[in-house]
């Protein structure tokens, strides 16, 4: 069985995806099973959406990048 | 990137610069907002004379470790922090959070979280390793959480 150090460190680091589909299953598991953990994997998805809601994101960025791109199809 | 505003305006006002040099040269191998992220990053890296790979130790991974008994298992499990994520002021304390992040971390933590790049991109613009990146992204985010949590509680 994973620990829930182990399943913590995967969901901080943000490296669940990379996993083989076994340990994302064992992991999934454990997480419908452990509240603590269950909850830390709550709070790292909110903080995110916390975060990209923050002024200079991925929207104004688009923007910039088509400006860039325009002004570099200008040049070429 | 880890720098402040003034400080921040000069930086983008340099990468582009470097940018607008360097423009003739772009083969469009790259996507352009890698190669963009790639010239702040390097600009920012010379500023701070520091690589990613100068974290060798940090305070915060004691930290996490203390929250485990010796099976792994929650003795000081994380405290609720819904409200606090889900309320109005959440991205103010994610920004005071992030002042308490050394400048590598915070600058995977911004193109990961807040910009929303993947983790094959970030590694090619920070110039680390997959298992580096997670390092840093760990770090990070715990760093963060320990912040909004000692937050979240003196709200109380």
């Amino acid at each position: 069985m994973i620990s829930c150090r182990n399943v913590a460190r995967l969901l901080t680091s943000d490296e669940l995806a990379a996993q083989s589909r076994w340990k994302r299953m064992e992991v999934r598991l454990h997480l419908a099973m452990c509240k603590f953990c269950s909850r830390l994997a709550r709070q790292l998805e909110l903080m995110r959406t916390a975060a990209r809601r923050l002024p200079d994101s991925t929207k104004e960025d688009k923007d910039l990048e088509e400006r860039l791109a325009r002004r570099l199809s200008d040049r070429m | 990137m880890g720098f402040h505003d003034h400080r921040a305006e000069d930086l983008v006002q340099d990468v582009f610069l470097t940018f607008l040099e360097r423009v003739d040269g772009f083969e469009g191998r790259s996507q352009l907002r890698t190669w963009m992220f790639g010239i702040l990053h390097n600009k920012a890296r010379e500023r701070r004379r520091t690589s990613p790979g100068d974290e060798r130790t940090d305070p915060i991974d004691a930290e996490f470790e203390s929250r485990f008994d010796a099976r792994g298992s929650w003795v000081n499990p994380p405290g609720d922090l819904d409200r606090l994520l889900l309320s109005k002021e959440a991205g103010a304390m994610i920004q005071e959070c992030m002042e308490g992040l050394t400048a590598n971390q915070r600058e995977v933590f911004v193109l990961r979280e807040v910009e929303g790049l993947e983790t094959a991109e970030i590694c090619k613009i920070v110039d680390v390793t997959v298992t580096n990146m997670g390092v840093l992204m760990h770090r990070a985010r715990t760093r963060m959480r320990e912040c909004l949590e000692a937050k979240g509680l003196s709200r109380r």
